[in-house]
């Protein structure tokens, strides 16, 4: 048992840090919580790290090289992902991408749609989305109802998405729709590779709770896509999707990372904070910074073990769902022991004083935690269907054809 | 990195797992608590070599490490076995330059317990031998012994007062300090495998009762509720792993990793234990099942060697000082 790089592992990570500090000039690099100025100018900032990143073989290295990778493995992916973290280089514009919508064309696209899409999208040219939930279907995803009908060598699309990440910036998305209302919910499915500038696309930020808009509603009016950019056979759409949401598994809180603030931005905060309070306030600040520091390495270790799985070439399984749990759990602790030093300024937006309010806006991003990336009530069904073997809950509308179910 | 444990640690987990469920179970707890004998007992674990595992060989121990502790702790652990490998971990560390004594821990003719004042003390009830810090000196001796009424007979808890003492050393402080440090790893990975054995109980009986005409399993109310408590098993064991790899590699790690893991336990075992007795209803709470010893070993060992208000306060000390950006 260590914590240490193999010396293959060492010879990658100085190897990513000698390009990242090549290329330091043309990248941007902004400090966790900082905000852009202008989001014109930071999207095009944002393509073009990514573009130079890729260029520089750091973009992903875990696809195939006929894919436009480096062949690599997970865990030289999960180093570059240390290191761009360390030299403060943003999360990638086409994260999203990179995360799901790109392993999904890689494992059901034609040759002719590896072609061309992805090295487009591992550059940044193109920068994708994911279009799955609706207003009428979360958790309950294979419930959509957003309708693609086939005219010759065309689909025509109509309904609307919510909850897309980047579709105002978007070029592509994965789109999944209902091709057949007589089929079982399941078997009704087709996925599509849709042009985000097509005519009848209409994109409209969504301002949610805590003011900012990080999500998008997305309109579909008679949206043409041809059959070419259909993404696997008609009704295979959820066999399609379960590609997507597996690495959405891994995306979100797979890895042990902090959600949100991090444990040590607590620390520091702490560290100015706590010796101005009274002693009776001290002791209760420290429970609450010994509790979330605690369910933070919890947390934090636990990911070691699944990046120690994936070193050995393992696939994470159903149990990475636990990581986003535990990790909401630890978020949630790290937050509220972080608002709380803030004393008065805990009840306004932002302190006075120059205070950035980024653990007002770090509380206000919690609830979204919960339920984006499946929420963990879903999690919870998988974890205990699937590695406790728990019985599943028995259900009606996994048979009967879709029109057919009450909703 | 490689945060897993290897062939030998994961061979030795099943032979102390074999061990364990042959020589110790719930049902020894429960009948200790009407006057029967600790299961396995110390000749039975000195006979297998779990007294002696992180004895130097030359002492008569097999030279292992914390970890290699930790790991045959947790299936002791999961039978509610004793007495605890607690005290053969922290007494190993008091005792590492008196190699007869050494010899008598870990052949289990002498029946040691490590005194924390006048606070109950593991394994007390049953010992001969008892080690405490007194003015800075790490003294050895006898003792009048005062056992409460047990409500978890298998921790052997009595309080001591010294009857006779010797000074095996002066200035100990931070001995002592290493070695309460390794008790809590090794007070972690008993619960750990406590705190696994009570969740599985409550999965084993949600996939069998059934309610309303289906396996009670499969409503989210007691599914989530054990998935919660697994979740917990989970990152718990992650803390003993590091805790117990930075006894052996990482001393400066471990009073970080020690406090955490203890802090944590407390609270896992405790939520695994309730969870396994409301999953079960009203079968779980009668004397006749096994779900209270679980709960009565959580209720005890949450106040052990420091409740988790005492160490998260150590956590949060150590943080303020910088623990984390080392």
């Amino acid at each position: 048992m260590d914590f240490d790089d193999t010396p293959d592992e060492a010879a990658f990570r100085a190897r990513v840090r000698a390009l990242l500090e090549e290329h330091a000039a043309e990248l941007v690099h902004l400090d966790a919580g900082e905000e852009a100025a202008d989001a014109g100018e930071q999207e095009q900032a944002l393509r073009r790290t990514q573009r130079v990143l890729a260029d520089a073989g750091l973009v992903g290295v875990s696809w195939a090289r006929e894919h436009g990778g480096q062949s690599g493995t997970l865990a030289q992916q999960a180093i570059v992902n240390q290191e761009l973290a360390r030299a403060r280089v943003p999360t990638l514009i086409n994260h999203i991408g990179l995360g799901m919508c790109g392993p999904t064309v890689v494992a059901h696209g034609t040759p002719e749609q590896h072609e061309r899409y992805l090295a487009r999208l591992l550059r940044a040219e193109d920068v994708w989305c994911q279009l799955f939930s609706e207003p009428g279907s979360g958790s309950d995803l294979a419930a959509l109802r957003t309708t693609a009908v086939r005219h010759g060598d065309e689909w025509v699309v109509n309904g609307q998405k919510v909850w897309t990440t980047l579709a105002h910036v978007a070029d592509h998305g994965i789109l999944l729709t209902r091709t057949d209302a007589d089929r079982p919910k399941h078997a009704g499915l087709t996925m599509f590779i849709v042009d985000m500038h097509a005519p009848g696309v209409t994109v409209r930020p969504l301002k949610q709770l805590g003011g900012q808009s990080d999500f998008n509603e997305v309109f579909f009016d008679d949206v043409h896509v041809p059959d070419s950019d259909r993404l696997g056979e008609p009704g295979e759409g959820w066999r399609v999707a379960l590609t997507t949401l597996l690495n959405e598994r891994v995306a979100v809180g797979g890895g042990g990372n902090d959600l949100g603030l991090s444990v040590e931005s607590l620390a520091a905060l702490a560290a100015e904070r706590v010796p101005q309070l009274s002693a009776e306030r001290q002791v209760l600040a420290r429970q609450a910074l010994g509790r979330a520091a605690v369910a933070a390495l919890a947390n934090r270790y636990t990911g070691y073990r699944r990046y120690t799985a994936i070193s050995k070439g393992g696939l994470p399984g159903p149990e990475a769902s636990a990581g986003k749990l535990a990790g909401t759990t630890a978020a949630k602790l790290v937050a509220d022991a972080g608002v709380r030093l803030l004393g008065d300024d805990a009840v306004y937006g932002r302190g006075p004083d120059g205070d950035d309010g980024r653990w007002q806006r770090n509380q206000a991003w919690l609830p979204g935690i919960a339920i984006a990336g499946g929420t963990n009530e879903v999690l919870r069904n998988i974890i205990g269907e699937r590695v406790l073997g728990l019985p599943p809950e028995p259900r009606e509308d996994k048979t009967a054809p879709f029109d057919g179910v009450r909703r | 990195m490689n945060f897993e444990l290897d062939d030998d640690q994961r061979a030795a987990a099943a032979g102390a797992r074999d061990f364990f469920t042959g020589s110790a179970s719930a049902a020894d707890a429960r009948r200790a608590l009407d006057g029967g004998p600790v299961t396995p007992g110390r000749k039975a674990l000195a006979d297998i070599g779990f007294l002696g595992i992180t004895v130097p060989e030359d002492a008569g121990g097999a030279g292992s490490n914390v970890l290699d502790l930790a790991v045959v702790a947790e299936q002791a652990g999961a039978v509610l076995a004793g007495p605890s490998l607690v005290t053969a971990a922290r007494a190993a560390v008091l005792l590492a330059d008196h190699p007869d004594l050494l010899a008598a821990l870990a052949d289990g003719s002498t029946g040691y317990a490590v005194l924390d004042g006048a606070a109950p003390s593991i394994d007390a009830a049953a010992a001969d031998t008892f080690l405490a810090l007194e003015d800075g000196a790490l003294v050895l001796g006898s003792g009048e012994v005062t056992a409460g009424t047990p409500m978890d007979a298998t921790r052997g808890l009595a309080s001591v007062r010294l009857t006779s003492r010797r000074v095996l050393a002066e200035g100990a402080q931070a001995l002592w300090a290493r070695a309460r440090d390794v008790a809590l790893v090794a007070l972690a990975a008993e619960d750990l495998g406590a705190a696994g054995r009570a969740v599985q109980l409550g999965v084993e009986y949600a996939g069998v009762r059934t309610a309303f005409g289906r396996q009670i399993g499969s409503y989210q109310a007691v599914k989530h509720a054990l998935v919660d408590a697994w979740v917990g098993v989970e990152q718990l064991r992650s803390l003993v792993w590091w805790a117990a790899w930075a006894a052996d590699s990482a001393p400066d790690e471990l009073p970080l990793a020690a406090a955490s893991a203890k802090a944590f336990a407390a609270e896992t075992l405790e939520r695994a234990a309730e969870t396994c007795i409301q999953v079960h209803g009203g079968i779980g709470f009668t004397w006749e099942h096994d779900a209270h010893l679980y709960w009565r070993r959580a209720k005890v060992d949450r106040f052990l060697l420091g409740d988790e208000a005492e160490h998260l306060d150590t956590v949060a000390g150590l943080v303020l000082a910088g623990a984390l950006s080392r």
